[in-house]
C-alpha cells in the first residue's frame, strides 16, 4: 500500500524508509563519511585459557600505514568490575585489554590501528603472542560438578512437585538439549568513534542508544552527557546489539591513542567470538497429570554455562511458571563457569529455548495420555498467571489453538505416528503453544510541527532504533494518527542520543513503548495547540495552527506504565502448526507448511508485523534444522566459524508460512493496545517442528538441531 | 590478507610462462576457494595468475565421441550447457547441487577440481593440520571429525574432498588434461587425479608444480536415461554434502549392462565404488541387488569417533540413488 496517501495506524503501508534502503542511501554505522578516518582491527587469542607471557609487536609496527599496536601492555586503564562473576547486563561496563589473562578462545588480546583497513588487517596477523597455556574448561559434561546458583533469577517454586507427581496417573521425566547459537545479524557490529575535547562521538550499530552511551561513559569514567551515540539504521541485532560490546570500547580507545576517528568493524568470524552467544541449555522437565489431562505437577531445571568471569543466563524456566495451570511447580537455573565467551540475550532469551523443552514435553504427555495435543493444552489453560496470581491483561491462547487447528486442518493429522506417507516421505503434523512477555516501558519523544502551504508537517524525534523491524514506519503512522495528518507529512528521526530517551529495541517492547511515547508527544502538541488557539471552531491541525498564529510548535511527551498495567501479567500468545515431510531413509526433512496464529494486541502495520512473525518462524526453523555453534573438544575454539559452516535455513527449507493475527486491542497493556511481536514468532517453533517429526516418524528428538546425522542414528 | 601481485593471463602460454618465472605463484580461477583461503592466511601466494579468462573457455566435441570441458569455463555455464544436460545429465545434476548460483557463476571447472578440503582445522591457522602445515599433526584425528572420512584415511589426515562435480566425474570415468610450464601435455585418469593422504596430505592430487589444468575430457555420452545424484546435507541448498552418491545405470533388456557409482563426503578423493559397480553388472535392477551393492561398497569403511553415522547414511544413500536412477524416466 502506498505510504503517501495513507493516514493513521493499522494499514499495511510500505516502509517509509524502504527507498533509502534499497538505493543504499540509508547509512549504517560503518558507512559514514568521516574525515581523517583510520581503521582498527582486533586481534584474537588463539588459546582458551592461560596468560600472555610475551608480545612482539615490532614487525606489525614496522608495516606501512600502521599507527599503533595496542595490547594489554599499553592499553588505557578502564573501569573494572567491582566483584567477581559480575552479572552481565545491557549497561555493564566493558573493560578490555586490561590484563594478560585469557578467558576464552578468540578473546581480544590486542588491536592494530592503521591508515587503511587492509593494512590494519595484515599487520594484525604479524603481532606475535607467547602464551602460558592452561587446560581450558570446555567440556560440558566435565564441568557439571562446578555448577552454581546464579545471583539473579533465583529458584522459584509453588506447591510441592514431589507430591504433585505422586498423585499423577501419568508422569514424564525427560531432558531436552539446545546448542550454542549465534545471533548473526546481517550487519556486522561496527563503530566509527572519535574524541573531541573529552567528548565522544560514535556512529554505532546498537539496539539501545542510551545504554550504549552509559556503557561508554562508565567504562571510560566520563559523564554520559559527554557521549553522543548515533544509530540511525541498524541491520538487525537479535539481542547481540543490546549492549555496547568490547569493539566499541576498543575503537574509542584507539581513537584516543592516535587522535583520529577510528572505524572498527567486527569480522564475521569475530561475530562468533566477540559478540556473545546463546548458551547451550540442558533442560530437565518433569510433568505429572491425571488421566483426564489435568496437570498435577511441572518442574523445569536448566543447566547452562557462562564465562569464568561474568554471569548470564537466559531464563528457560520462565515459560513453565506461567503458561499452564498447575498447582505444583518448580523452576531452577544453574550455571557452569567455562572457558567460553559470556552468553547474552538472543531473540526471545529463555522463551525460544525454554519453549522447546516445555512444548516438546507437553506433546510427549499428550501422546502418553492418548489426548489430542491441542486439547491437552486447552485443558490446562489459565486466565490468571499462576506465578504471581495476577490476571493476564488478555490471554487468547485457546483461541489461537482452536483457530489454528481449524485453519490448518489439524483433524487430518495421522493420529498414530508414522502412519501417513507420500512416496518416500513420512508426513507428520505438530503443534505448540507460545507465550512471550509483552512489556511496555517508559518512553519519551519530541514532535515538531511546521505549517507550510496550509499543511502541517511533523518531525518526530526519539532515541529509539529501527533494527530492521519497521520502527520508522509504525512511528510515522502513529504520528499521522494522533496529529491527524497524512503519513507523507511525517518525518521520523531516530537513533540519536540527543533525542528524548527511550528503552531502545529489545525484549519485544519496542513497538508498544515507542508508539505510546510518540502518541504522548502528539497528544501534548494537540493539547498545547488547543490552549493556544483558544475558542475556535477549527478542527484540523492546520486550522488550529492558523488559529493560534503559529508556524512551528514543539512538544514533548512521555508514556509510562500505569497501575492497571502493573496489576496484570502482560504477555503475547500464539500457536504454531507445522507439517513436515521426513525422508523415510536418509534423515532429511522438509517443512511443508507452517501456520502461526498470534494474539499480540493492536497490529500497527500488518505488513511489518508479518515480517516479524515469519522472520521469527524462520529463525525458529533454523533452531530445528541446523543452527548450532560447535566447540572444538580439545582447544575450545568454534569450528563453525563462517556462514559456510553455521547453517541458517534457506528458502527451500521453509516452504509457506502463514500468519493469522487475532483481532485484539489490549488496553491494559498500554493506551494504544499494542503488544510485542518481535520475539513471539520464534517461540516454540522448534518444538512444533520436532513434534511434527515425531508424528511423522515416531522418533522423539530431544536435542536440537535435528540434523540428518541425529535422525539417522535415532 | 597478505599483499600479493596480480597477473591476468590471456593465453595459456602467458599463464605457463608467468608461473615458471615466479616463486610462490598460484593460478586463480574464479577465486571462490583460493581467495577465501588467502583471507584466512591458509594460502599465502605472492603472485596470482588469473586463468579464468583464458582463450579456451569452451565445450567441444572430442575424438572419443564425447565432449571436452575447458578448465576456464564456469560451473554454471558447464552444468547448464545443452550438450552436458543432454549427454551427461548426472554431471549436470551434481554440479547444480553445489554451493549457490552466485558461486557457481564464478567457479571454474579447473578450480572446482582443485578446491581444498572444508576441514575446520585446515581453515584455522592456530590449529594443528598436516595438510596446511606438514608435521604439525592432524587436529581432526582425535578432534571434531563428524564430517571426516570413512575410507582411505591415514593417521596423517582424515579429511574429505568437498566437490560434488568430482563425484560425478569419477562415476563417468573422465580424464583430466594438463600442461606443464615447459609446454608438455599429459592426461590423467580421473580416479588417479586426486590422491589419498598417506603420509603427505599436503598433496591433494597428482599435479606437478606449475601444471595447468586445461580441460576435462568426457567419454561417450553416458547414463543418459538412468542417473541420479543424491546429496544429503544439513539444509536444502548451500551446504556441502555429508554424504553424496552419483549413480548411473545402463539397462538393456531388463539387465544392468553398465554401472557408474561414486561417493562424496567419505574420502580424501571422490570415492569410486568399484566393487559395487562390478557386482551390479549383469544383475536385474532390484532393491535386493542395490542393497547388496551398498553392503559391498561400505564393507571397508573405517569410522572415527564422531562419524559412525556415515555408514548407515551411506548405505541408505547408495540404495536410494540407485532406486531413483532406475526409476528415472529420461
Ligand atoms: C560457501 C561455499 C559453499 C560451497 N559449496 C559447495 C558445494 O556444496 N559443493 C561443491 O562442490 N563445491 C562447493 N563450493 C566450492 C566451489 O565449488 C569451489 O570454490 C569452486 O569450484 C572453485 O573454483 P574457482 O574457479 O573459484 O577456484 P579458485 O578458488 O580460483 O581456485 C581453486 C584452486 O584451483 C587452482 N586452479 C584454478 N584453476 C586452475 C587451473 N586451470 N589449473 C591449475 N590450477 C588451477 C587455484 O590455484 C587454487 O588452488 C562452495 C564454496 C563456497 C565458498
Ligand atoms: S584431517 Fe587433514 S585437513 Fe583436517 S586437520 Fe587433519 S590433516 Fe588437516
Amino acid at each position: 500500500m502506498n505510504s503517501y496517501t495513507s493516514k493513521g495506524t493499522g494499514n499495511p503501508i510500505n516502509r517509509v524508509e524502504g527507498k533509502l534502503k534499497v538505493t543504499g542511501m540509508a547509512k549504517y554505522a560503518s558507512e559514514f563519511n568521516v574525515k581523517d578516518l583510520v581503521y582498527a582491527q582486533g586481534i584474537n587469542s588463539t588459546i582458551a585459557k592461560g596468560r600472555i607471557t610475551a608480545v612482539d609487536t615490532s614487525e606489525a609496527e614496522a608495516q606501512k600505514g600502521v599507527l599503533a599496536v595496542i595490547t594489554f601492555k599499553n592499553a588505557e586503564k578502564l573501569a573494572q568490575y567491582e566483584k567477581d562473576l559480575h552479572p552481565l547486563s545491557t549497561t555493564s561496563i566493558q573493560p578490555v585489554l586490561q590484563s594478560n589473562e585469557v578467558h576464552y578462545y578468540g578473546e581480544y588480546v590486542g588491536m592494530v590501528v592503521a591508515e587503511t583497513f587492509e593494512q590494519a588487517q595484515y599487520a594484525a596477523r604479524l603481532v606475535k603472542y607467547t602464551y602460558d597455556e592452561s587446560k581450558p574448561d570446555i567440556d560440558f559434561q566435565a564441568s557439571k560438578p562446578k555448577a552454581y546458583k546464579p545471583t539473579e533469577q533465583s529458584d522459584y517454586s509453588r506447591g510441592d512437585v514431589a507430591s504433585g507427581l505422586a498423585e499423577a496417573d501419568v508422569t514424564l521425566d525427560e531432558t531436552y538439549v539446545t546448542p550454542i547459537e549465534h545471533h548473526h545479524p546481517m550487519e556486522l557490529h561496527a563503530l566509527i568513534g572519535s574524541w573531541n575535547n573529552g567528548n565522544v562521538q560514535a556512529y554505532a550499530s546498537q539496539q539501545m542508544i542510551d545504554n550504549a552511551a552509559k556503557t561508554i561513559a562508565d567504562t571510560f569514567k566520563i559523564d554520559k552527557k559527554n557521549v553522543r551515540v548515533m544509530s540511525p539504521y541498524v541491520g538487525g541485532g537479535f539481542g547481540s546489539k543490546l549492549a555496547a560490546k568490547q569493539h566499541v570500547i576498543l575503537a574509542l580507545m584507539a581513537s584516543k591513542a592516535v587522535g583520529r576517528p577510528v572505524q572498527f568493524t567486527v569480522t564475521r568470524t569475530q561475530m562468533f567470538t566477540n559478540t556473545n552467544l546463546r548458551q547451550r541449555n540442558e533442560q530437565r522437565i518433569q510433568i505429572g497429570a491425571k488421566k483426564d489431562g489435568t496437570l498435577t505437577a511441572l518442574s523445569h531445571d536448566t543447566l547452562s554455562h557462562t564465562s569464568t568471569y561474568e554471569q548470564y543466563q537466559e531464563s528457560c524456566g520462565t515459560v513453565s511458571k506461567m503458561l499452564y495451570k498447575t498447582p505444583n511447580n518448580s523452576v531452577t537455573h544453574r550455571l557452569m563457569p567455562m572457558n567460553l565467551q559470556t552468553p547474552f540475550a538472543m531473540r526471545a532469551p529463555g522463551e525460544a529455548t525454554g519453549s522447546f523443552a516445555l512444548e516438546s514435553a507437553m506433546d510427549e504427555m499428550a501422546y502418553k495420555l492418548d489426548m489430542d495435543p491441542v486439547e491437552f493444552r486447552i485443558k490446562n489453560d489459565t486466565q490468571v498467571d499462576p506465578s504471581n496470581d495476577k490476571p493476564f491483561s488478555s490471554r487468547l491462547l485457546n483461541e489461537c489453538l482452536r483457530l489454528g487447528a481449524k485453519e490448518f486442518g489439524w483433524e487430518n493429522r495421522p493420529k498414530t505416528p508414522g502412519t501417513m506417507s507420500e512416496g518416500n516421505w513420512l508426513v507428520g503434523y505438530g503443534v505448540s503453544g507460545a507465550s512471550r512477555r509483552a512489556p511496555f516501558m517508559k518512553t519519551s519523544a519530541k514532535v515538531i510541527l511546521e505549517l507550510k502551504d496550509n499543511k502541517v508537517y511533523a518531525t518526530l524525534q526519539m532515541d529509539a532504533t529501527d533494527i530492521g523491524t519497521g520502527s520508522y514506519t509504525i512511528l510515522a503512522q502513529t504520528v499521522s494518527e494522533y496529529l491527524d495528518i497524512p503519513v507523507a507529512q511525517v518525518d521520523v528521526e531516530l537513533g540519536d542520543s540527543e533525542y528524548p530517551v527511550t528503552p531502545g529495541s529489545g525484549g519485544s517492547w519496542g513497538a508498544a513503548s515507542f508508539a505510546n511515547g510518540a502518541r504522548a508527544a502528539c497528544e501534548q502538541a494537540m493539547k498545547d495547540l488547543k490552549v493556544k488557539a483558544g475558542a475556535t471552531d477549527a478542527t484540523s491541525t492546520a486550522a488550529l495552527m492558523q488559529a493560534s498564529n503559529l508556524n512551528t510548535l514543539e512538544a514533548e511527551g512521555t508514556a509510562e506504565p500505569d497501575e492497571e498495567y502493573k496489576a496484570h501479567s502482560v504477555f503475547s500468545f500464539g500457536a504454531n502448526f507445522t507439517e513436515v515431510w521426513v525422508d523415510k531413509d536418509t534423515g532429511v526433512f522438509r517443512i511443508k507448511r507452517m501456520l502461526n496464529v498470534a494474539s499480540c494486541g493492536k497490529i500497527l502495520n500488518p505488513k511489518t508485523a508479518f515480517g516479524q512473525i515469519i522472520g521469527g518462524c524462520a529463525m525458529g526453523a533454523g533452531m530445528a534444522i541446523a543452527e548450532r555453534t560447535e566447540v572444538e573438544p580439545n582447544y575450545g575454539n568454534f569450528i563453525t566459524r563462517s556462514f559456510a559452516d553455521y547453517h541458517v535455513p534457506v528458502n527451500l527449507d521453509m516452504a509457506n508460512i502463514d500468519v493469522i493475527y487475532l483481532p485484539e486491542e489490549d488496553k491494559i497493556a498500554n493506551k494504544m493496545g499494542i503488544k510485542g511481536i518481535g520475539e513471539l514468532g520464534i517461540t516454540s517453533v522448534a518444538a512444533s517442528i520436532a513434534n511434527a517429526v515425531f508424528n511423522a516418524t515416531g522418533k522423539r528428538m530431544r536435542e536440537l538441531p535435528l540434523t540428518p546425522e541425529k535422525m539417522i542414528l535415532k | 590478507m597478505r599483499p600479493f601481485n596480480y597477473i591476468a593471463a590471456k593465453t595459456r602460454q602467458e599463464a605457463l610462462t608467468a608461473i615458471q618465472e615466479r616463486e610462490e605463484a598460484k593460478y586463480l580461477g574464479g577465486g571462490t576457494n583460493l581467495v577465501d583461503l588467502m583471507k584466512e592466511d591458509v594460502e599465502r601466494p605472492e603472485h596470482l595468475i588469473e586463468v579464468a579468462d583464458l582463450d579456451n573457455d569452451r565445450i567441444t566435441a572430442n575424438a572419443a565421441g564425447g565432449y571436452t570441458l575447458a578448465a576456464a569455463k564456469s560451473n554454471s555455464a558447464t552444468a547448464n550447457a545443452p550438450e552436458i544436460r543432454k549427454n551427461y545429465p548426472l554431471l549436470s545434476m551434481a554440479m547444480l547441487s553445489a554451493a549457490t548460483a552466485q558461486i557457481r557463476n564464478m567457479a571454474t571447472n579447473g578450480g572446482n577440481l582443485l578446491q581444498r578440503t572444508r576441514c575446520p582445522y585446515f581453515f584455522e591457522t592456530s590449529m594443528p593440520c598436516n595438510k596446511r602445515e606438514p608435521g604439525s599433526g592432524c587436529g581432526a584425528l582425535e578432534g571434531a571429525n563428524a564430517k571426516h572420512a570413512i575410507f582411505g584415511w591415514s593417521k596423517s589426515c582424515v579429511a574429505t574432498h568437498p566437490s560434488d562435480m568430482c563425484v560425478a566425474l569419477a562415476a563417468l570415468e573422465a580424464t583430466v588434461s594438463v600442461q606443464a610450464p615447459d609446454g608438455s601435455e599429459r592426461t590423467i585418469d580421473f580416479t588417479d587425479f586426486h590422491r589419498l593422504p598417506g603420509s603427505s596430505p599436503e598433496k591433494d592430487n597428482t599435479l606437478e608444480p606449475g601444471e595447468l589444468i586445461t580441460a576435462i575430457d568426457l567419454p561417450k555420452p553416458q547414463f543418459t536415461e538412468h542417473y541420479h545424484y543424491l546429496k544429503i546435507r544439513e539444509r536444502s541448498s548451500y551446504a556441502f554434502a555429508l554424504i553424496s552418491v552419483a549413480a548411473g545405470l545402463k539397462i538393456r533388456g531388463g539387465i544392468i549392462t553398465d554401472a557408474g557409482l561414486a561417493m562424496g563426503g567419505v574420502a580424501h578423493k571422490p570415492w569410486k565404488l568399484t566393487s559395487a559397480e562390478a557386482y551390479l553388472i549383469g544383475k536385474k535392477p532390484s532393491t535386493t541387488h542395490f542393497e547388496e551393492a551398498a553392503r559391498l561398497a561400505l564393507e571397508d569403511a573405517q569410522t572415527l569417533a564422531y562419524n559412525a553415522y556415515k555408514v548407515p547414511m551411506g548405505s541408505k544413500a547408495i540404495v536410494r540413488a540407485l532406486e531413483q536412477a532406475y526409476a528415472k524416466k529420461a
